[in-house]
């Protein structure tokens, strides 16, 4: 007999009517191949999207669509020399003296609200950058620039105190064109938190639409942008509390893209998913074990050597990223050119490093090197972790259990992120797990933390020929190969030093739907190339049909 | 009743000061630093430095706190760091997203633990009151973010009934309808409510059980009885409305819950809320939000004990406000 039907739940009609409420939508018209909206998951928010004073990424990857820039790195990232970089503001230039780089603008370019983009524009936004009021990031990048002026309406004169290989890079790669005529009424003072970072007006392939603090962001493609209208039409950031909450969006169907999957449990939970697809990419990130030099233990140069004899780096990033990493060369992540593993490093021995303790007075005590100690002291070191990096935190686990085998007590402290750039400022720890997200020269990054005085060497690293090296590296060599041998020079003596323990250079994985085509993450800047993504007509789904 | 009214509101405003006080102190004096990028990336410590100074961070505390209460008198309680926009602003997206959040999470709560809690009363002892009393007894034992993160992977990963996160669609939201965006607000609502509605309904209920059977044992509930009145009417006039009381109290106690009780589930949810908001604004050293944040909680501490107080009186006529205080 059947059995009688039931009438469905009242909790099932309540969905079922929800369900039916969100239906109420304009009737989905788009069609061909101008459709399509990306919503990609987003762990934070952004803080302005004014590009000078902002200091979050996820703002970067929102503003870079809005605004251009004079001219961009190519695929190659090669930052040595203008070979390698491609138009965008400016149609072409060239190089009047071998100090001054003169900048054609594209006469084509406008201001979403109309105006042309003009060389005055330019020499504005170079002043707003370089304006001490304004804390642009990269303000102490421009300081090779003397001078930004317009020549005319549509030619812009960089003006250089000497010729160095990146002063092209210098030029085009920190600076996004400005609108004077919508900032320059806006106090400098006051850019920090300027109303018009929140409602953005530039050049650049897509228009502001929305921002809805703490839930998304939206732009809408430009129809009319000069480089050619953007297949995609809506992009949207949508903001959720953490790398774990981006994936589940992800896999629910909620969102369309995310630039790093982090650990592997993550990248096998979406490549579970068949409508995913997912993109290896070249990391500009590289994780290294710092030491503080001005603390009493790691002023000697043996022990910092020793600890990093002792560490043994493919086995670590075989445990933690499956092969997924390589231990770098020195500070650098896989994405600069001047990665070389030729360079000069210390391999891994724990007998030569048991020896190195041994010769400067830390003798094992109890049998089985499970201590060492001098004068009565235990060889101890307290070793910094931000609690928000689960990779770090492996690798801190990694390193206690490796160094415990030469004697070496590893004390770990698992600090907040802020507390720990805290400790790190004043100087206030002796070894620390860090990570750095790297732009794609090598002369800044390098410089700004390892060079003597800079304010990013938490370390205090300081020697003479290594800043020589640097110096001959970053402004000396005039050709690639010069600069390719100076730059080994440099890492060489770095890697004698022994600073630190560098740990991994990882290759990292971008997720994107499935019907999206034509994807290209670029390794410094994942959505810089989305203007040139499609959604074939074919593949469309229903929202990528929904009218605003 | 004025007297006292004016004695709890003194007393509320000293407790509201000391409140932002305390706070503005403690998160100065905690150890870490504002504008720290979320990725990566080091930061000039010039930049940072800059950026100090520019929201006079580089000022002597004392200073910095008395430019803090006098904006605040002014009604202006500053810039965000972290957001870049005027507090009132941040305050008035997110704290409607917690009253919502909070309102339908306190309505499951008190509704259903309170039905709840008369069903088992009037069934005492019985099989439906066990099986009840071991489900309201799981519920209140589940810790919120556990049922959260359970509840994300069932409905919202593997069924897709409900959205994994936020409070709209932001594809959609924009091209639907009023009642298409009412729709669409509930069902983004569903989870999260259900969440934080679901364990506190386990504790109400229990508590409302309790409080309705030792009323129940009462000589005049016995009288009641003995004139022959209905049971329903019994239960539902005369033992409910004296087991009201503690019901009150507890809800006095949980209205300043509507803006900070949810700092977990607005978290696991991506609920853009006054919860998350305070949690990010920790973490990030956001303190003129944290200061906030606190404000705003104290000021509903204090609102939730003067209602509840209020409240008392309705329910009980035997209570009287005035002189001494609330008293029965």
């Amino acid at each position: 007999m059947r059995a009688p039907t039931k009438p469905p739940p009242p909790s099932l009609i309540g969905l079922a009517a929800l369900v039916a409420l969100t239906a109420c939508t304009r009737p989905s018209t788009c069609r061909g191949d101008y459709c399509g909206t990306l919503v990609f998951a987003a762990a934070g928010q952004p803080d302005i999207l004014l590009p000078p004073v902002s200091v979050q990424g996820l703002a970067r990857d929102v503003y870079q669509q809005i605004f251009l820039k004079l001219a961009d790195i190519g695929p190659s990232m090669n930052t040595l020399g203008d070979h390698d970089f491609q138009p965008q503001l400016s149609q072409r230039w060239e190089w009047e003296t071998p100090t001054r780089l003169v900048f054609h603008l594209d006469p084509r370019a406008r201001w979403q609200d109309g105006p042309p983009v003009t060389a005055a524009d330019v020499a504005f936004t170079f002043q707003a950058y370089t304006d001490s009021q304004v804390h642009a990031e990269s303000r102490p990048l421009l300081g090779g620039i003397v001078s930004v002026t317009a020549r005319d309406s549509l030619t812009a004169v960089f003006a250089y105190r000497e010729r160095y290989p990146e002063m092209f890079y210098a030029a085009v790669y920190h600076m996004y064109i400005l609108p004077r005529h919508l900032l320059d009424t806006v106090p400098r003072p006051r850019w920090a938190t300027a109303a018009f970072g929140r409602v953005p007006v530039g050049d650049g392939p897509y228009r502001f639409v929305s921002w809805t603090p703490g839930q998304s962001v939206e732009l809408g493609a430009d129809s009319t942008f000069f480089l050619g209208r953007p297949h995609i039409r809506r992009l949207i950031w949508q903001f959720v509390g953490d790398q774990q909450a981006a994936i589940t969006q992800l896999v629910a169907g909620q969102g369309d893209a995310l630039e790093f999957l982090g650990p592997l449990d993550n990248l096998r939970r979406v490549q579970q998913v068949p409508q995913l697809a997912t993109y290896p990419y070249k990391s500009s990130a590289y994780g290294y074990m710092l030491f503080n030099v001005a603390a009493p233990l790691f002023s000697d140069r043996a022990v910092r050597r020793a600890l990093v004899l002792a560490l043994d780096r493919d086995r670590m990033n075989q445990s933690v990223w499956a092969g997924q990493a390589k231990v770098p060369p020195g500070p650098m992540p896989q994405l600069w050119s001047v990665w070389d593993p030729a360079i000069r490093s210390l391999p891994y021995d724990t007998a030569a490093a048991a020896r190195l303790l041994a010769q400067r007075g830390w003798r094992a005590v109890g049998g089985g090197g499970s201590a060492r100690t001098r004068g009565g002291q235990k060889l101890a070191i307290e070793l910094l972790v931000p609690t928000t990096s689960a990779v770090r935190r492996q690798y801190a686990r990694l390193i206690q259990a490796q160094l415990l085998t030469v004697g070496v007590d590893v004390k770990l402290v698992e600090i907040e992120p802020n507390v720990m750039q805290d400790r790190l400022a004043k100087g206030n720890f002796e070894a620390a797990i860090l990570s750095y997200q790297a732009d794609p020269s090598p002369t800044a990054g390098v410089t700004q933390h390892w060079g003597r005085g800079a304010p990013g060497n938490f370390g205090h690293y300081a020697n003479p020929a290594f800043q020589r090296a640097l110096e001959a590296a970053g402004h000396g060599a005039n050709r690639p190969e010069e600069a390719a041998r100076a730059w080994r020079e440099a890492f060489s003596i770095l890697n004698d030093d022994a600073p630190a323990a560098w740990l991994y250079a990882p290759n990292l994985v971008a997720a994107v739907h499935r019907r999206v085509a034509d994807v290209q993450v670029r390794p410094d800047s994942w959505w810089a190339l989305v203007r040139t993504w499609r959604i074939p007509a074919d593949r469309l789904i229903d929202r990528d049909r929904v009218e605003r | 009743m004025t007297a006292w009214l004016v004695r709890r509101c003194a007393a509320a405003i000293a407790i509201v000061f000391a409140v932002v006080t305390l706070t503005f102190l403690l998160i100065h004096l905690a150890p870490g630093t504002p504008f720290v990028p979320s990725d990566e990336r080091v930061l000039d410590p010039a930049v940072v430095d800059g950026l100090r100074r520019q929201f006079g961070l580089d000022r002597p505390l004392g200073v910095q706190y008395v430019r803090y209460v006098v904006a605040l008198l002014h009604g202006d309680p500053g810039y965000s760091f972290s957001l870049r926009r005027p507090i009132g602003e941040v305050l008035a997206t997110t704290v409607p997203n917690t009253l919502l959040l909070s309102g339908a999470a306190l309505a499951i709560d008190f509704l259903l633990g309170a039905a709840i809690g008369l069903y088992q009363a009037a069934r005492a002892r019985h099989r439906a009151d066990v099986v009840l009393g071991n489900a309201t007894l799981f519920l209140y034992s589940v810790p919120t973010f556990w049922l959260g993160l359970v509840l994300v992977l069932v409905f919202g990963q593997h069924l897709a009934w409900f959205p994994v996160g936020g409070d709209r669609n932001p594809v959609l939201y924009p091209s639907l309808s009023l009642l298409g965006r009412l729709g669409d607000r509930a069902w983004h609502l569903a989870l999260p409510a259900l969440t934080l509605g679901l364990v506190g309904a386990g504790g109400t209920a229990r508590f409302q059980r309790a409080a309705l059977l030792e009323v129940a044992g009462q000589d005049f509930i016995r009288t009641a009885r003995a004139k022959g009145l209905h049971e329903r009417r019994i239960w539902l006039v005369h033992t409910l409305r004296n087991a009201l009381l503690p019901l009150i109290t507890l809800f006095g106690l949980a209205l300043p819950f509507l803006l900070t009780g949810a700092v977990l589930i607005e978290t696991v949810f991506s609920w853009p809320g006054m919860g998350k908001l305070a949690a990010d604004a920790i973490f990030t050293r956001d303190y003129p939000v944290v200061t906030a944040a606190a404000l705003l909680a104290s000021v509903m501490v204090v609102l939730g004990s003067l209602v509840a107080d209020v409240l008392y009186s309705v329910a009980d006529p035997r209570i009287r406000l005035g002189k001494g205080g609330a008293r029965a």
